[in-house]
């Protein structure tokens, strides 16, 4: 059963919240209002809204149309709505413009075009943000370093609304059409970190219907006991999570019939979706998604492959030297195209490795080799996410880093500092020591050239000799 | 008082870049991939200008690559064999050791900026491109005085083109404005997403 706040309707929205959430309704607050006042709830540190404005409900609706309408196969070859993005973009774009000799044919020289990475975003991303970007909206996500290396990516809420019919689309494969309404709780997003953000919202794309981002850490929680209440009261529709708090979510017993559960930001194991299928009736979708290229495959019913979901990016698979791979065979999943309109993607390697078919159905991703979930272990047993780590880390300017438990529990940490930025050491090891407690034995590195010479140019971000496993 | 010696008409060479034949142009192998070796080409033109073939060394280091991002190169190196090998540069058998160097790294820079057709089918590419092999051979075109020819050149010169679009100020101040933005607190608190990337 929904639980419902039952004190009096404000008089008005209040001035901040307008500002986070422009189009909440009356309804929308007293939702809004009904999840952050629930009596279970947990410890709420963080404020945020969608931002969304309603000049930008056209565009959502639009992009939800071509995804749900989508009659054409992405087919084999560039389709030409990527050609015409490219096009478009050169003159805008001084990373397109470097890239793309004038007067270069795009189909034909396609796999000559230089590829972009992560490094880019990291160092130049004054060179990518097109020189006619209208700037006044522009949001930014710290992305978590789980998987990658933190970095800073400039983003709209336009775009961010987007993904939302794209969770609606990726529902409907399953059969899962919910109603979004400011009655319901469209979705919980799970966590289970030493510390993160812990926010509700209402979403004015779902009819302002209501979402939490908890957190399973006893931390977050006033009371033993309340996050089942919390879950239970708030019935959400879906959940969205890492494998990591979904693991945990069992782990804590937590009671819970949602209509589908979304993993997301590292790989989904075989076996734990199983599991999690049978504990909670109803099918786990594994969403393979960045920060830097938003969303960009799921798996389907049936399938053992990730289908490409957008037809505004367009995958390849391609080797070290920037040619695209044999369909069917391995190579370094590369993406171009995307809606943020800061951060416009040209052959953007993804640092995640799989084989890429093509088909009348679409793209497909087999055998992705990506975000391996990894966690770690404290001198007092407990255990470590690399979120926390990662968060530890940002703190400082660097371009890459490379994070290593040893069979002995010891931590070699080496860092690629960015250009002309000094790191403290120091700071760091101390920092670290807050998650594995005083008797840690840290090193750091520090290498300015790691990475250089890589696959991709880009390390594994955290390993764990410790043979842990999910 | 010109230092440098005449060379043949300009309009002869940007003449001989409009007729470049299809072998030229067409695609240069990279990893088994494409029809034309570079260095072969290259080694042909040299041997005919006066000069040696070239070591494998040579071929390797400068005129073959397994990258792909490397085809307008090699495809503006052959354009630029097929300009070398105008019959007036040709019958001198004087050229080839400059025309070597020209080619093995003179056109790096326009390559990353001038899909190599243009230089066939742009009539201001053309010019471009005839007007630098002189430059590099340390020839005039016939009838034009060194300043003359400079001039003309700098006009046209697409990499001096690009450093300034580059390096303007109004760059340097909308990176500034970005970072800036980028760094702002209501930009940072973002917007709730359903689920983590």
């Amino acid at each position: 059963m929904v639980w419902r706040w039952k004190s009096a309707l404000p008089e008005e929205i209040p001035t901040e919240r307008m500002e986070r959430n422009p189009l909440i309704t009356r309804e929308g607050i007293r939702t809004l209002n009904s999840i952050l006042k629930n009596p279970h709830a947990p410890v709420w540190n963080y404020q945020v809204g969608d931002r969304l404005r309603a000049e930008d409900l056209p565009a959502v609706e639009r992009f939800r149309k071509s995804l749900f309408n989508r009659s054409a196969p992405l087919g084999a070859g560039i389709p030409a709505n990527i050609i015409e993005l490219v096009a478009a973009m050169r003159p805008r774009s001084l990373v397109f413009m470097e890239r793309i000799p004038e007067g270069a044919s795009l189909e034909r020289d396609w796999e000559s075009i230089p590829t972009m990475s992560r490094e880019d975003i990291v160092l130049r991303i004054d060179d990518i943000v097109p020189l006619d970007a209208d700037l006044s909206r522009m949001i930014v996500y710290e992305t978590s370093g789980t998987t990658g290396h933190a970095l800073d990516v400039p983003h709209h809420p336009c775009a961010m609304a987007k993904n939302h019919p794209v969770l609606e689309y990726i529902l409907a494969q399953y059969g899962v059409a919910p109603g979004f309404g400011p009655d319901v709780t469209a979705c919980l997003n799970v966590g289970a970190e030493e510390h993160t953000v812990v926010f509700a919202n209402v979403f004015s794309v779902w009819n302002d219907a209501g979402f939490a981002k908890v957190n399973i850490h006893p931390g977050s929680w006033r009371r033993e006991g309340d996050i089942h209440q919390f879950f239970q009261s708030l019935a959400p529709l879906f959940l969205t999570g890492d494998p990591v708090a979904f693991a945990q979510m069992m782990k804590w017993e937590i009671a819970a019939r949602p209509l589908a559960m979304i993993s997301t930001a590292v790989e989904l194991n075989p076996g734990l979706k199983a599991r999690l299928e049978e504990r909670y009736g109803c099918p786990v979708i594994d969403y393979y998604s960045t920060t830097e290229t938003g969303p960009i495959a799921c798996s389907l019913p049936g399938e053992d492959a990730l289908g490409v979901i957008c037809p505004d990016i367009y995958v390849e698979a391609i080797d070290d030297d920037g040619c695209t791979v044999a369909e069917g065979e391995v190579g370094e999943i590369t993406v171009t195209g995307g809606r943020n309109p800061f951060v416009p993607l040209l052959r953007y390697r993804t640092g995640d490795f799989g084989r890429v078919v093509r088909d009348e159905r679409g793209a497909r991703i087999l055998d992705l080799k990506a975000r391996q979930a990894v966690s770690f272990i404290s001198s007092s047993g407990s255990m470590v996410h690399p979120l926390d780590i990662g968060r530890t880390l940002r703190l400082s300017p660097f371009v890459q880093s490379q994070f290593i438990q040893r069979r002995d529990k010891s931590i070699d940490l080496t860092i690629r500092p960015a250009p002309g930025e000094s790191m403290g050491e120091g700071v760091i090891e101390e920092r670290l020591r807050f998650l594995f407690g005083v008797d840690q034995v840290i090193r750091v590195h520090m290498d300015e050239n790691l990475g250089k010479g890589e696959r991709g140019g880009k390390v594994i971000p955290f390993i764990c000799e410790l043979g842990q496993a999910l | 008082m010109n230092t440098k010696q005449e060379g043949p008409h300009l309009e002869r060479l940007t003449h001989r870049l409009a007729q470049c034949p299809g072998e030229f142009l067409a695609e240069p192998l990279i990893k088994s991939r494409g029809k034309v070796d570079t260095g072969a080409v290259v080694s042909d033109t040299l041997m005919d200008m006066g000069g040696n073939l070239l070591s494998s060394e040579e071929s390797n280091t400068s005129f073959s690559s397994e990258k792909a991002d490397q085809k307008n190169r090699l495809r503006l190196i052959l354009i630029g064999a097929w300009l070398c090998h105008d019959e007036w540069l040709i019958q001198k058998k004087k050229y080839a050791e400059p025309a070597k160097k020209w080619l093995a790294s003179g056109l790096d820079g326009l390559a990353s900026l001038v899909a190599a057709e243009l230089f066939v089918t742009d009539p201001d590419r053309r010019e471009e491109l005839a007007r630098l092999l002189l430059a590099a051979l340390d020839l005039l075109p016939t009838g034009e005085t060194e300043a003359q020819a400079s001039d003309r050149l700098q006009c046209l010169d697409s990499v001096t083109r690009d450093k300034v679009i580059r390096q303007t100020r109004e760059k340097e101040k909308r990176a500034r404005k970005l970072r800036e933005k980028m760094a702002a607190d209501a930009a940072r608190e973002a917007a709730a997403k359903v689920n983590r990337e």
